[in-house]
């Protein structure tokens, strides 16, 4: 009986110390074996062992020697369920914390609201040109009817690189150079940078974007100019939106109108507003119908044709859409600026 | 321009209250920028236009509200106190350079008391922003806000001689002018000149010498015309721009010229003065009134609108032109010389369209008459390109295309950069050559602000010298890569970029846009550290670079982190054919696939395994991908560790086991006889 007992304590301590080291299923499974293996197991050999035993001895034995069965038995399923992880993952532990998020790079403001404004001209059946930045004098004033030395090229202050070249000031030189190889009809929207010598201050920068819209066919009237700005201004803008057009001068359109949308952030409420300085109006864009000169300057006969065209600042119709006080916020590249716009 | 609501009435009676007359101005384009109430007056800033001259003063204002409103202008009378003494006496006028100056006007004052003008004068100028100097002066900024006609007063006392000439300066001629600045001529200038100097340069400014003081009691006064680019190119070689000058430059009124010089005698008359009998006027080529055809069915197709002509007619005729209709709907107008801006048709159909009203013009659709179908997919190829970036993770900049020329030379773009004649600042004085510098300028700029990781990209034009006189702009793609990736998160821990964040950013731009094949070369760049850099080649021509910042260029700019980046010539890229796109079955045999571990010389580039596996022939390998790659304890050194996975599938049917073995074989004899690879 006491051999009995002892080599029940030893392998009830033998047990304890090898399952405290216990790491995978697999040693679980040898520890397993090598206590209640069929033929040899430890336990099964202390029961060939009992059956020996005289019956009062085995009162007392069996209650023991079942005891550390079970305690071996429970502690072997316990790490069975614990090394079943596979299994126990199939179930959200805490649903409740925060999901893994993908980041998406933001497209720049301005590409943004460029495309906005490209995609409304497309459904109107315009397609998109570009030409290009450094341009002539001929194709950035004179073939767009700015006489040499005439005050009119004060407000688009120039960029020179020499005598014969200069940095674009509009995107109108496109109009000719796209006149120049097409026939009509023509309609066209031409996106793109532009330059001007101004000093940095919170509405003007040496550079911007602009976007030019171009029709040219037989019948075309001012008329059909309002219809489509109105269209696309409603379209970019909403449907309830405002617009007025007033005559004003261009060299190379006449007649020439400036549009002026209704100010969005006061309604022409607020005499202080920021935005409109209290007019109730933005100015928005230019445009007018194409002037005759430019039809000659491109070899297309005034008399039979005619055409429309508008220039809109990118950037300031941006900054009003979006309520960017300041124009320079698009050319620092603030990722906390940029990375706002891949909500939109 | 600032214009006086009291002073508009001095030539049309208006009925309408300030606001309703700012909203008169707006409709017919004379938009009103902003209006201030006076004690007894209302002040309208206008925006006016670079051909208008003829609302540069309050007549030309007041004839276009008197049209808008079907009122007549006043006529005003402007009586003088004669001398005896006919003004041919007392001066003598010699115009030298008719082309300049095709009319000049003169006549003298006597007994003028120079003095502070009365209440009305003062009162007038004040309300437009003018300040009250003396009676003279006074009066001929009255006149020129009149009339849009600059005038000169001279002390005539002052003159030397009695001959009056409009030359051109003499080289080495001077003059300090009433500002007081001492002024070079230069002989392309136009000057008023007495027997022996300049005494004023013309339609500018007036000399300081023979100007008005207050002890000057006879006065000349000219009024003249100049020719408009001769007054802009004086005006802006000499950094000046007067009210003068700003006038003439945008075509002053010939006819203008004596009404001005009689006005401006006969207030100083009513001041107590007395004029010189009979008004000089010089004019050897008076100009003919510009005759303009009219069509009213070509103001209807120009407008898409009906309008009558009796509101032609009577819109035309308020504004001073002639109208003789040739037959019905068709007129020949005669163009009053104060309208520089009316010279053809057009012109006179905006004018019907201005008092028409834009607003009362109806809107339409632009009619479509057929459908032209893109003729370049260039800008989508674009778009898409920055999608698969933004899915990269990567936030789109744009930086401006000016550049600090010392900034590029740090560079060594090794492009001709292109200067600007007549920059804002040094600082951006030049063209940019590369997009990355502008890139790394963001970096900084966001490490600076808190950020952790920036991953941006541009697309822009760079520009250059290609020789001598031929200049290039070339669309270029700059990525750029530096910091943190992601955040640490409950999950993850916090992901660092590097080389190959870049890299498979740029492979993917490649192969998402269809351009293959695409493969890399080392390169040494002097924006990249040696040996850290790769040459990009579609269809074995190069189109970019990538690699790790040099470290000499991050010193420059206090960069710790490494910054990796890459530039593409999207021209060069974008002109290249892309694979077509063509659908593939789906596979409907299962594929399968075979493990390969081995050791490798650390010198042997993954490149050199790529091209002995490609030297294979084996028609079922579908793809290989390296799953593990590490040295260390269990790896003997100068060794790598290689794990490739190798896929196999045969379209039509299941493969066999032996033939999946035959192809490893293959792959293990090549590898074993190329680059001695060991099996692990």
């Amino acid at each position: 009986m006491s051999t009995l007992q002892e080599k029940i304590n030893h392998y009830r301590q033998l047990f304890t110390d090898l399952v405290s080291r216990v790491k995978e299923a697999r040693e679980a499974e040898e520890l397993r074996q090598l206590f209640l293996g069929r033929k040899k197991g430890h336990l099964t050999l202390l029961f060939e062992e009992f059956k020996n035993l005289g019956p009062e001895e085995k009162k007392t034995a069996g209650r023991v020697l079942n005891e550390l069965k079970s305690e071996i038995q429970n502690r072997l399923a316990e790490l069975e369920q614990k090394f079943q992880a596979p299994a126990r993952a199939r179930l959200i532990e805490d649903p409740t914390l925060p999901g893994q998020q993908l980041y998406w790079g933001s497209p720049h403001p301005i590409t943004l609201f460029q495309r906005e404004i490209e995609k409304i001209f497309i459904s109107m059946g315009f397609s998109v040109e570009e030409g290009p930045e450094i341009e002539t004098d001929y194709y950035n004033f004179e073939a767009l009817n700015f006489p040499l030395h005439h005050p009119a090229r004060d407000s688009w202050d120039t960029l020179y690189i020499n005598d014969k070249l200069l940095l674009r000031t509009h995107t109108s030189p496109v109009q000719i150079r796209v006149m120049e190889k097409k026939k009509p009809p023509i309609r066209i929207i031409i996106p793109g940078k532009v330059f001007r010598r101004e000093t940095p201050d919170p509405t003007h920068l040496p550079m911007f974007y602009q976007v030019e819209g171009l029709v040219v066919d037989r019948g075309i009237t001012f008329a059909h100019l309002k219809g489509t700005l109105e269209y696309f201004i409603k379209a970019l803008f909403g449907e309830k939106i405002k617009l007025r057009f007033r005559p004003s001068f261009f060299p190379f359109t006449e007649p020439s109108a400036e549009v002026d949308i209704e100010c969005i952030v006061c309604s022409g409420r607020d005499p202080e507003c920021r935005v409109c300085g209290g007019s109730g109006w933005k100015e928005i864009l230019g445009a007018g119908l194409v002037d005759p000169q430019v039809f000659k300057n491109v070899n297309i006969d005034p008399e039979i044709y005619s055409g429309w065209a508008f220039g809109l600042g990118i950037d300031r119709t941006a900054m009003f859409a979006f309520q960017i006080p300041e124009i320079r916020y698009f050319y620092e590249n603030d990722l906390r600026f940029l990375r706002q716009f891949n909500r939109r | 321009m600032k214009i006086s609501y009291a002073w508009l009435k001095e030539y049309v009676n208006l009925n309408l209250s300030p606001e309703e007359l700012a909203s008169s101005l707006n409709q017919i384009g004379l938009m009103v920028e902003s209006l201030s109430q006076l004690e007894e007056d209302t002040v309208y800033e206008i925006e006016t236009y670079a051909n208008r001259p003829d609302t540069l003063g309050h007549l030309g204002v007041a004839r276009e509200v008197a049209t808008l409103l079907g009122l007549s202008l006043k006529s005003r009378n402007w009586p003088l106190r004669e001398l005896a003494k006919p003004t041919s006496e007392l001066v003598d006028i010699n115009i030298l350079d008719p082309q300049l100056c095709p009319r000049y006007c003169g006549l003298v004052v006597t007994g003028v008391k120079v003095g502070p003008s009365p209440d009305w004068l003062r009162k007038r100028l004040e309300a437009v922003g003018l300040r009250p100097i003396n009676n003279v002066v006074d009066v001929s900024n009255y006149v020129c806000f009149s009339l849009g006609q600059p005038i000169h007063t001279f002390d005539f006392k002052k003159l030397r001689g009695s001959r009056i000439k409009i030359r051109k300066a003499r080289k080495g001629e001077t003059i300090r002018t009433l500002e007081g600045t001492q002024v070079e001529l230069t002989p392309e200038m136009l000057v008023i000149a007495d027997e022996t100097t300049p005494v004023a340069i013309a339609g500018v400014i007036g000399g300081e010498e023979s100007g008005i003081t207050d002890s000057t009691t006879e006065v000349f006064i000219e009024s003249a015309n100049f020719n408009p680019v001769s007054i802009r190119l004086t005006a802006k070689k000499l950094g000046l721009s007067t009210d003068a000058s700003y006038r003439f430059e945008r075509g002053a009124d010939p006819n203008a010229a004596p009404l001005a010089a009689i006005m401006a005698a006969s207030l100083l008359c009513e001041f107590g003065a007395r004029a010189s009998r009979g008004l000089l006027d010089v004019y050897p080529a008076p100009r003919k009134p510009r005759a303009v055809t009219l069509r009213l069915r070509r103001i209807n197709e120009l407008l898409g609108v009906e309008v009558e002509p009796d509101f032609v007619v009577k819109t035309l005729s308020g504004l001073g032109l002639k109208l003789k209709e040739q037959s019905p709907g068709l007129w020949t107008a005669e163009i009053p010389s104060y309208r520089v801006d009316l010279e053809r048709e057009a012109d006179l159909v905006e004018e019907v369209a201005r008092f028409y009203g834009y607003d009362r013009i109806p809107s339409a659709v632009t009619p479509v008459k057929s459908f032209e179908l893109p003729a370049d997919r260039e800008k989508d190829r674009v778009w898409r390109l920055k999608e698969v970036l933004f899915h990269h993770g990567f936030d789109e900049v744009i930086n401006f295309s000016f550049t600090d020329p010392e900034k590029e030379q740090l560079w060594q773009t090794g492009c001709q950069s292109i200067r600007l004649q007549n920059p804002i600042s040094t600082k951006l004085s030049a063209l940019r050559t590369s997009l990355l510098p502008g890139l790394v300028d963001n970096a900084v700029w966001n490490f600076n602000r808190e950020a952790e990781g920036v991953h941006i990209f541009e697309v822009g034009n760079i520009y250059f010298w290609e020789q001598e006189e031929v200049h290039r702009e070339k669309l270029s793609l700059g990525i750029l890569t530096t910091g943190l990736r992601s955040g640490r998160t409950w999950k993850e821990p916090e992901k660092e970029t590097d080389f190959f964040v870049l890299k498979g950013a740029v492979e993917d731009v490649l192969n998402y846009l269809g351009y293959e094949p695409v493969s890399f070369e080392p390169a040494t760049h002097p924006f990249f550290e040696p040996e850290q850099a790769l040459k990009i080649l579609v269809k074995n021509e190069p189109v970019g670079v990538l690699g790790l910042l040099s470290a000499a260029l991050a010193r420059n700019y206090d960069l710790e982190r490494p910054v990796f980046c890459a530039e593409i010539d999207l021209g060069e890229l974008l002109r290249k054919q892309p694979r077509p796109f063509a659908f593939q079955p789906v596979p409907r045999y299962p594929g399968t696939s075979r493990d390969l571990s081995f050791l490798v010389d650390e010198n042997v580039s993954y490149q050199q395994l790529q091209q002995q596996l490609q030297k294979l022939n084996l028609p079922y390998l579908e793809k290989y991908q390296v799953y593990d790659r590490f040295r260390g304890k269990s790896v003997p050194p100068g060794k790598i560790s290689y794990s490739v996975r190798f896929y196999f599938r045969q379209a039509g049917r299941t493969l066999q086991t032996e033939e999946v073995d035959r192809a490893m074989q293959e792959i293990t004899a090549q590898l074993k006889a190329s680059l001695k690879i060991q099996l692990r």
